[in-house]
């Protein structure tokens, strides 16, 4: 086994981990190692449209921003970690601007700003609609700029090195060859994205599969609020290619088979006027009340038909084509090639799909987890910005300021702390216990040992019969059971392709080890939670409404190897805003002043 | 352990994109025989007897065939070439990208502007 | 259930690649991604290939489609209604299966320089630069390019020459060039000066038109020409070695 070693390994090439490994480079050191199992510009950051939110004009606030994203998360977000977050968007959204990103600009010249829901103003920067795009390409080629970043592209990261609670590494598989990697660091952050993939419908990428979750989760790092996934209103049927949120920012309306705009049915009206849309209202409410609202008008039947899929329809025809060729190019583009329809000529058929999971890695507000020295940052970690539902443009600039903040403390922490012990022993331990396993699985042509195909569609199906829009303790108890048979079943999974090279068929299986993992600390905390909260919604009767006398905690789920997952919860920092009540459409309006969207009992410091 | 398929000598035959292109960098055989027999009959001047030999040259039916051949291969290069300018050297004015057909089409304007120039010179003698 | 044929490369079996047939169900929306993915999933485990986003977007996806570079999310199977044979990206060298080897791909991007380079009189880094959409619109066709390689693969140049620059690094050092936040335009210009550079380019073109984000960078290529030209003349009148500027 090869070993490396730097000040800080970063996990991850995405747009948190490409930020954080800028940053730590800048705080010092001289040696900062970046792994990932694709190319970094591969990374699912890639994909996001939408935008990236930061206060910016003149009538905006920082207060705003930060009611907003408490609102919009049902007071389960760490208030002191929003606070450091709104205050901070902004200059990183700038240093994105000096490092080239080509953020979309008014005639004059300065940043434009757009409409997004659940934000009260205009504050999403964005670049065309392919803001994860740019940014991604914008960090990859800053980060060239830095030798001491060095790259371990196509490395699969499998396990953590920990030594008297402190992360002293990790172990990769180079995956061109198959040989094991140590790669030591007396820091190291994850920063290894979501877990969509636990899902059938879903906005995500192959490769978003929570590995970086289930490596820190099985060395004893809580995840936490597991339960809130996100589900996006707008996804293709079929594929779930997301169609983004800026189109109905831009104006787009949804309708039910009937054209009628349902949305007005359900708290979000009243109607808006056609090309007039406004903030919070209709099709700008929240992600999670847009998704809702689906179900229930498939419930009613009001839904119409795209192959198998039952789906509503997003209108953008009013917009006419030479401005959706403007603002919208790659969702005309993505509706001609996916579905075969022409966005300026038909509306296009969408439905719900799992799109952003807002729980994680529990960190502190410095990004750092419960062992020393190990980070996280992104969409894998649960920092406690998001709380119950995230608004959407927040995650973007989550990854910078929360990438940047990770990639300095590491670094502070790595050249401040003395050296991890010389470990060659526990590091031989690790790599002769994962050679073992890995030859477990590869040794074939045992009778009855499942393949990862077979265990990946039943983990799919379980989820989405289990763990979806809605939820009851009769589905949820059946999921948990069904996903700890598969856990088991997993033990003796067994590989079709024995070879070295590019065994993309272990990758598969390792992400699905990582998968089930997760679904298991997802689905323990979902059945706990007792009670309806942002993307958290029970149909069990006493469940129905947010219960903050017992349930104004974050859930934490331990691993505990083959046995059961285990459940704490854990106080919510409410210091700066009292919980009030989430009010969208006509209802959030007439609360001028008080600065939150409704928030009824709302104290604002 | 990796492989990498060697480029043939016929690589462009597998794509009628690179036929075209192929061809359009053929058009220079027949336009370099045009332009030799043109320098042929410029030495030729000086020497009458010469300027004959190369006048009968010059309507010998092959090589008339050759230079029409010139002419048709020179304008498909002319018009593959045109298409090609507005992406290298695009135009602007002020913020307005000027569509590549408006250049295109300038061009051929341009050509037709030449040989109608030519046209007048020897057909008419310059007087109209 | 149709047939379709992927040229396969088991290198720790054989040194031979050889081509193996299969049957996939197709719908009107199967892609050449989707086929793959089946084959995997329930026909053979062993077929390795490189994907992710399945929305055009990531460039993992490049492969051959009957002898085109594709992407395999974008490319449907609804499109060829005779024969289908996938094979790897061409021109670069395979490291199994549809699996191939990017370094090189990668080296020339990183070589051009392809970030920001600030002008020593940069305004106050606390605030955003102006730029107005007529001085974005000059660059931002060239800032599209996914990595995927696609162009490489068109290249009959780079397949010759693998020391050639190549389109979406050329594209890019343009794309660069082109920004009015940019000066290191002097730095940029000397890997693009050089005889692996612009000038490799006989502007057959077909690497625009493989590009699935209509990047164009034969455009840029050629754009570059004129610019290399540019600079290298001022280098002549000032007397100074050509393709020696900004080192
Ligand atoms: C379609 C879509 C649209 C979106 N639009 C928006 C939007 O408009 N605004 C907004 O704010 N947010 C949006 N989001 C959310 C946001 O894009 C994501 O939350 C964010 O990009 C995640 O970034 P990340 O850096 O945490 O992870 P990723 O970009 O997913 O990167 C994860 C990295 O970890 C690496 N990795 C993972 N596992 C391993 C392993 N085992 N070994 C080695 N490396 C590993 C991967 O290779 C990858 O480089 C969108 C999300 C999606 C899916
Ligand atoms: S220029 Fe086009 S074809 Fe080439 S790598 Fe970029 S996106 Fe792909
Ligand atoms: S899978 Fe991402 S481009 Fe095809």
């Amino acid at each position: 086994m090869q070993v490396h070693t730097f000040d800080v390994v970063v996990v991850g090439g995405g747009g948190a981990g490409l930020r954080a490994a800028i940053a730590a480079a800048e705080t010092g050191g001289n040696a900062v190692g970046l792994v990932s199992k694709v190319y970094p510009m591969r990374s699912h950051t890639v994909a996001a449209e939408g935008g990236a939110a930061a206060v910016t004009r003149g009538d905006d606030s920082l207060q705003s921003h930060f009611d907003d994203t408490v609102a919009g998360g049902d007071w389960l977000a760490e208030q002191g970690v929003v606070d450091y977050f709104v205050r901070h968007a902004h200059a990183e959204l700038v240093q994105m601007e000096r490092w080239g990103c080509p953020w979309s600009r008014q005639a004059s010249g300065d940043v434009q700003v757009r409409r997004f829901g659940g934000m009260k103003t205009e504050r999403t920067w964005f670049a065309a609609d392919k803001t994860g795009f740019h940014m991604l390409h914008t960090l990859y080629q800053t980060s060239l700029k830095y030798p001491q970043i060095q790259r371990f592209d196509e490395y699969f990261v499998l396990d953590l090195l920990v030594e008297d609670n402190q992360a002293c590494g990790v172990i990769a598989l180079e995956i061109s060859s198959g040989e094991l990697h140590l790669l030591r660091a007396k820091s190291v952050i994850m920063a290894t994205g979501g877990a969509g993939r636990l899902f059938r419908f879903n906005t995500n990428g192959g490769i978003v599969t929570g590995d970086g979750m289930a490596i820190a989760y099985r060395r004893g790092v809580a995840l936490r609020d597991m339960e809130f996934v996100q589900y996006h209103p707008t996804g293709l049927p079929g594929s779930g290619i997301l169609i983004t949120e800026a189109s109905r920012g831009e104006g787009g309306v949804l309708t039910n088979k009937d054209g009628y705009r349902y949305l007005q049915d359900y708290g979000l009206g009243p109607e808006t006027p056609l090309g007039e849309p406004q903030n919070k209202y209709m099709e700008l409410g929240p992600r999670d009340k847009l998704s809702q609202a689906f179900w229930h008008e498939q419930q009613a039947g009001r839904t119409g038909k795209h192959g198998d899929s039952d789906v509503v329809y997003l209108d953008l025809r009013h917009l006419g084509e030479a401005y959706l060729q403007e603002r919208l190019p790659f969702i005309c583009e993505l509706a001609k090639a996916y579905v075969n329809v022409d966005p300026a000529k038909s509306p296009i058929p969408i439905r719900p799909a799992v799109h952003y999971t807002m729980g994680g890695i529990e960190t502190n507000a410095d990004c750092e987890t419960s062992i020393r020295g190990l980070f996280a940052a992104g969409e894998c970690a649960s920092v406690g910005l998001h709380g119950a539902n995230r608004l959407g443009s927040n995650s973007l600039t989550e990854l910078l300021v929360f990438g940047h903040l990770a990639g300095k403390k590491a670094m502070q922490r790595a050249l401040g702390d003395s050296p991890c012990k010389d470990g060659a022993e526990s590091i031989r331990q690790l790599g002769s216990q994962w050679q073992e396993r890995l030859e477990s699985m590869m040794r074939g042509g045992e009778p009855g040992r499942p393949r990862w195909p077979e265990l990946k569609a039943e983990l799919l199906k379980v989820m989405e019969e289990g763990c979806g829009i809605y939820r009851d303790e009769a589905g949820l108890t059946q999921a948990l059971q069904s996903i700890r048979g598969l856990r088991e079943r997993y033990e003796r999974v067994q590989l079709g392709d024995q070879s070295q090279i590019y065994n993309t068929d272990l990758l598969h299986c390792l992400e699905l080890g990582c998968s089930l993992d997760v679904a298991e600390a997802t689905c323990l905390a979902a059945l706990q939670r007792r009670e309806s909260r942002g993307a958290h919604q029970r149909l069990d009767d006493s469940c129905q409404q947010r219960n903050d006398q017992q349930y104004l905690k974050h859930s934490q789920v331990f691993y505990q190897g083959a046995a059961p997952a285990r459940l704490e919860w854990q106080d919510v920092d409410t210091h700066l805003s009292a919980p009030g009540e989430r009010h969208y459409g006509s209802k959030g309006s007439g609360l001028k002043g008080s600065g939150a969207e409704g928030s009824d009992g709302g104290q604002h410091a | 352990m990796s492989y990498k398929p060697q480029l043939t000598g016929s690589w462009w035959l597998k794509h009628r994109f690179f036929k075209a292109y192929m061809l359009r960098e053929a058009t220079v055989i027949p336009l370099a025989f045009l332009l030799c027999s043109l320098l042929a009959g410029a030495f030729s001047l000086q020497d009458p007897e010469r300027f004959q030999h190369w006048q009968a040259f010059m309507s010998n039916p092959l090589v008339i065939l050759v230079h029409t051949l010139a002419l048709t291969t020179s304008l498909y290069h002319a018009a593959t070439f045109f298409v090609l300018f507005p992406r290298v050297m695009p135009i602007r004015v002020g913020n307005y990208q000027l569509p590549a057909r408006y250049l295109v089409l300038a061009q051929w304007g341009a050509v037709w502007l030449v040989v109608a120039l030519f046209i007048w010179l020897f057909a008419f003698g310059g007087q109209s | 259930m149709r047939s379709i044929q992927v040229l396969r490369y088991l290198p720790e079996e054989s040194p031979q690649p050889f081509l193996q047939s299969f049957q996939v169900p197709v719908t009107d929306s199967t892609s050449v991604l989707d086929a793959l993915n089946y084959i995997k999933e329930s026909l053979d485990p062993t077929l390795s290939f490189r994907w992710s986003c399945r929305m055009a977007i990531c460039g993992s996806c490049g492969v051959m489609v009957n002898g085109i570079p594709k992407l395999g999310c974008k490319d449907f199977l609804r499109n060829y209604p005779n024969d289908l044979i996938i094979e790897p990206l061409a021109h670069l060298p395979v490291e199994r299966d549809l699996v191939v080897n990017m370094d090189s791909f990668l080296r020339h991007l990183e070589a051009v320089k392809p970030y920001l380079i600030e002008g020593k009189n940069a305004a106050d880094s606390s605030q955003p630069n102006r730029q107005t959409p007529a001085q974005m619109a000059r660059y931002q066709q060239f800032a599209n390019c996914i990595n995927c390689g696609l162009c490489y693969a068109a290249c009959p140049q780079f397949g010759l020459n693998p020391e050639f620059t190549g389109p979406a690094a050329i594209a890019l050092a343009h794309r660069y060039n082109l920004d009015s936040r940019d000066s290191g335009k002097a730095q940029r210009m000397a890997p693009l000066n050089s005889k692996n550079g612009v000038w490799s380019c006989t502007f057959v073109g077909f690497c625009s038109e493989v590009c699935p984000k209509g990047v164009d960078p034969a455009a840029a290529v050629n754009q570059g020409k004129v610019e290399s030209a540019k600079s290298m003349l001022i280098q002549l009148f000032s007397g100074r070695a050509i393709g020696g500027a900004g080192q």
